[in-house]
């Protein structure tokens, strides 16, 4: 075609280079920002900090919907799957079961949640939308009941198994095991997504869907399968959380809802295509576990650390998309 | 007064001269000249890349040319802007021209220049419904709910209401650019009537199309550009569709179709009796191994419906679908993919190829089974695949990485097929293949599915390019009202036989008869 002659090679190739390192280049000028101006944000003890505290956990979450944003749909209820997880091993744990059964019986009580959304979006043909909103609220009622109306429940330190308290807070080597187990989620979610034929199809689908079904690939199955695993790796964080805090609190994991969508989409401006991808899902949930401690630390109030988060999925999303832009006029 | 019709009879209304158009190093445009006759439909063909939708742009003000004229009803511009055009009397109907989705027909006829009741800065409703009522009834015999959304509306309605904001101003002259990429046939006739009906309204109409037979169809005149230039301005009455192929491409007609004498293998796609409530009935065919079957009927007939069947997106109602001797059940695309079936659908964009992906992985989306041991891709020897097919079917991309998006209309096409080959499929279901693919690319898929039928494969064409169709193909079936109610020999059939036969004329005859 005439028009795909024009072009510059050179230019656009720059334009995009820079834009793909705009997340990088956030995260180091923020980073430097908070170094300069709260002392305490770059010592040791801080920064392991951010990282178990905040950066682990939120990673899980934001990795499992990574996947479903890759599948061109959003899970709600990433939320809902923690707390299932946290319900079922708390549950088991008080009820005497070893700590491996505790952790199978949370993984399988998450599970149920991402069976339910697959069923929803796959089976029925819901949009993925409305069909985890959905299960967000039939979840929350779900353990209003189980609970009394949404009470806590404890684990009494007495019926805290010592393996237990490791998972929470002991470590392998010296780093502390919810940074491990994260770092282990990332790494597989990382193989899946890039390098196996599941994840291929799982992108490709995000991307045109009736392609997929058009090349002879079950496309249902592949989205069934999406939204249990999901479910599955945000049980994982919620197994984390719980061994931290030994206890359950009803509905509390749709704290990490938000951040997650966030780190998410930031992500996808480190990809030329603006695809949904782990190291940059990963990094947008570094950029954004530092933003909430460094503000923390710099004696910001607290209710700035939402605006400070707002503008940064503009920032970097606004880049993603003249990024975009460029590599479409390319 | 005969005197002055016969000026203007000869009056170009549009002229562009020796027009240059350089986009960075490349030229889209080298010298080349247009002029249409006032109250002439006048069709402009050429390649993609010949320069076509350059010219356009340049007419519609949207580039401005380095070198050359552009002349409009005798006076020369320079700076146009789209406004500008439009108000000199130039209205453009393009199949991607947006309206807004969720307006109403009344809304989106008159946005931007809505009337006013006098002297208020109330909009006059009541004369929007009069108006747009009043043009939609006489030009389209239609009643468009004022009240619908664009979005409710079909791929006809959509060009309707365009061409029906374009009338609203009273318009000199009317460019059509590819305007029966997104209609059914029907519909592009109820069109091409239109178009017919405008033309001896006074209207000038300038048409853009890849479909030949339309050209010849519709125009009294047309140019043929190639390379930039235009190399031929003739009259329609004097030249035939074949005549403008060759000369889009600059080749003999006998290139234009090539074919290969096949020995035909033993069969290989059985359909006894197949039926589908309500699309089609009773179809009994067989392919061989190195056949090349052809399908042909109007919209409706069932013939597409019979190629969704075998591969798994309907589900016949009836009958048996046999390969090689066993009994299959295609419920599904990825059953019948397992059969070595493989479908290259008609709307490309949307199920053919994945645009966002790149030519490697659209390549082995469709056999990602060979690129993985354990579920782990092997991505080196999906681009070594890639790079294989992309040398194997010259597509004509920047690399084995690029976006399908990039590549032009042909080579998606021959992506679509190449993901097939990959997956080393056998029987090809090919729905429409030279749709929307400029004539350079045609050629080379003929020779494709020629070389697949050489080494062993069954292919069915369902086509309604009837010179297409017994070009390429042994025999052609034909089908009328859900079964095949005819078979040519392709060598020994005119296009108008079957035409007939398709049209359903031999068929109403024998019954008035």
């Amino acid at each position: 075609m005439a028009q795909s002659s024009f072009k510059a090679p050179s230019f656009t190739v720059s334009v995009r280079g820079l834009a793909r390192y705009a997340l990088v280049a956030v995260f180091v000028v923020v980073f430097a920002i908070f170094s300069a101006i709260a002392p305490a944000f770059l010592s040791g003890a801080n920064l392991l900090s951010v990282l178990v505290n905040n950066f682990a956990l939120l990673a899980i979450v934001a990795i499992a919907m990574t996947f479903a944003v890759a599948a061109g749909g959003i899970d709600l209820s990433v939320g809902t799957a923690i707390d299932f997880a946290s319900f079922a091993f708390v549950s088991l744990v008080l009820a005497g079961q070893p700590i491996p059964l505790a952790i199978l019986g949370g993984l399988v009580g998450a599970s149920l949640v991402g069976l339910f959304n697959a069923i929803l979006i796959s089976g029925v043909g819901i949009s993925p939308f409305l069909a985890t909103l959905g299960t967000l609220f039939v979840g929350r009622s779900a353990q209003q009941l189980l609970t009394n109306g949404g009470n806590p429940v404890y684990l009494p330190p007495s019926s805290v198994p010592e393996a237990f308290r490791f998972l929470g807070h002991g470590g392998i080597a010296g780093i502390p095991v919810p940074f491990v187990v994260a770092f282990g989620v990332i790494a597989g979610a990382y193989l899946i997504l890039s390098h196996t034929r599941f994840g291929r199809v799982v992108l490709a689908t995000g991307i045109q869907a009736s392609v997929v079904r058009y090349s002879g690939i079950a496309l249902s199955r592949y989205t069934a399968a999406t939204y249990v695993l999901v479910s599955a790796i945000a049980a994982v964080a919620g197994l984390i959380v719980t061994s931290t805090v030994t206890v359950y609190i009803p509905s509390s994991g749709n704290a990490f809802l938000l951040n997650a969508i966030g780190a998410t989409f930031i992500g996808t401006t480190l990809d030329p295509h603006g695809r949904p991808n782990i190291p940059g899902t990963v990094l947008g949930v570094l950029l954004l576990s530092i933003v909430a401690n460094g503000l923390l630390l710099s004696g910001l109030n607290f209710y700035w650390q939402q605006v400070a988060t707002g503008l940064l999925i503009f920032s970097v999303l606004a880049i993603g998309f003249a990024n975009r832009k460029a590599a479409s006029r390319a | 007064m005969a005197t002055s019709v016969k000026w203007y009879e000869t009056d170009d209304i549009i002229s562009l001269s020796a027009i240059v158009k350089r986009f960075g190093g490349a030229q889209a445009l080298c010298g080349a000249s247009l002029s249409v006759k006032r109250g002439t439909v006048h069709g402009l063909v050429g390649q993609n890349g010949a320069g076509k939708s350059t010219l356009i742009k340049l007419l519609a003000g949207l580039h401005e040319a380095d070198e050359g004229e552009i002349e409009i009803d005798g006076i020369a511009y320079t700076g146009l802007s789209p406004q500008k055009v439009e108000h000199l009397g130039i209205h453009f109907i393009h199949q991607d021209r947006l309206l807004v989705p969720t307006f109403t027909v009344g809304e989106a006829l008159f946005l931007g220049r809505e009337p006013r009741i006098a002297g208020t800065p109330f909009l006059d409703r009541k004369l929007m419904r009069q108006k747009s009522a009043d043009i939609l009834d006489r030009y389209f015999g239609l009643r468009l709910p004022n009240s619908a959304l664009i979005d409710e509306l079909t791929a006809a309605e959509k060009q309707i209401v365009q061409i029906t904001r374009a009338l609203l101003d009273n318009p000199k002259v009317l460019v059509f650019d590819e305007p029966t990429a997104t209609l059914v046939r029907r519909e592009a006739e109820l069109l091409f009537k239109l178009i017919r009906r405008l033309r001896d309204e006074g209207i000038t109409i300038l048409y853009i199309s890849h479909y030949l037979s339309e050209i010849v169809d519709l125009c009294d005149t047309v140019t043929v550009l190639r390379n930039g230039r235009d190399v031929a301005t003739l009259p329609v009455r004097e030249t035939s569709a074949k005549e403008i192929g060759a000369l889009m491409v600059n080749r003999d007609i006998a290139e234009l179709y090539p074919k290969p004498k096949i020995a035909q293998g033993s069969p290989f796609l059985e359909l006894e009796g197949l039926g589908l409530a309500n699309r089609y009935a009773d179809v009994s065919l067989t392919l061989h191994r190195g056949e090349v079957l052809g399908l042909t009927g109007l919209v409706g007939s069932g013939a597409k419906e019979l190629l969704r069947t075998l591969f798994g997106l309907e589900t016949a109602t009836s009958g048996a679908v046999v390969v090689e001797g066993d009994t299959v059940f295609p419920a599904s695309p990825a059953a019948a993919a397992a059969k070595r079936l493989a479908l290259v659908p008609e709307d490309r964009r949307r199920d053919g190829v994945a645009l966002d992906l790149s030519v490697t992985e659209n390549t082995t989306l469709a056999s990602l089974d060979h690129f993985s041991r354990a579920g782990l891709l092997d991505r080196g020897a999906e681009r070594r695949k890639a790079s294989e097919l992309i040398e194997r079917l010259q597509i004509k991309t920047d690399s084995v990485g690029a976006l399908v998006r990039t590549l032009s209309g042909g080579n998606q096409q021959k992506v679509a097929i190449a993901k097939w080959l990959s997956r080393r499929s056998e029987i090809y279901l090919l729905d429409e293949p030279s749709v929307g693919v400029d004539i350079a690319a045609k050629v080379e898929i003929y020779t494709l599915i020629g070389e697949l039928a050489q080494r062993g494969a069954g292919i069915i064409v369902l086509s309604s390019d009837i010179d297409e169709l017994l070009g390429i193909t042994d025999r052609v079936l034909v089908f009328f009202r859900g079964r095949i109610i005819r078979e040519f020999i392709s060598t020994k059939t005119r296009p108008d036989q079957v035409l007939a036969e398709l049209t359903g004329a031999n068929e109403t005859l024998r019954h008035v008869g």
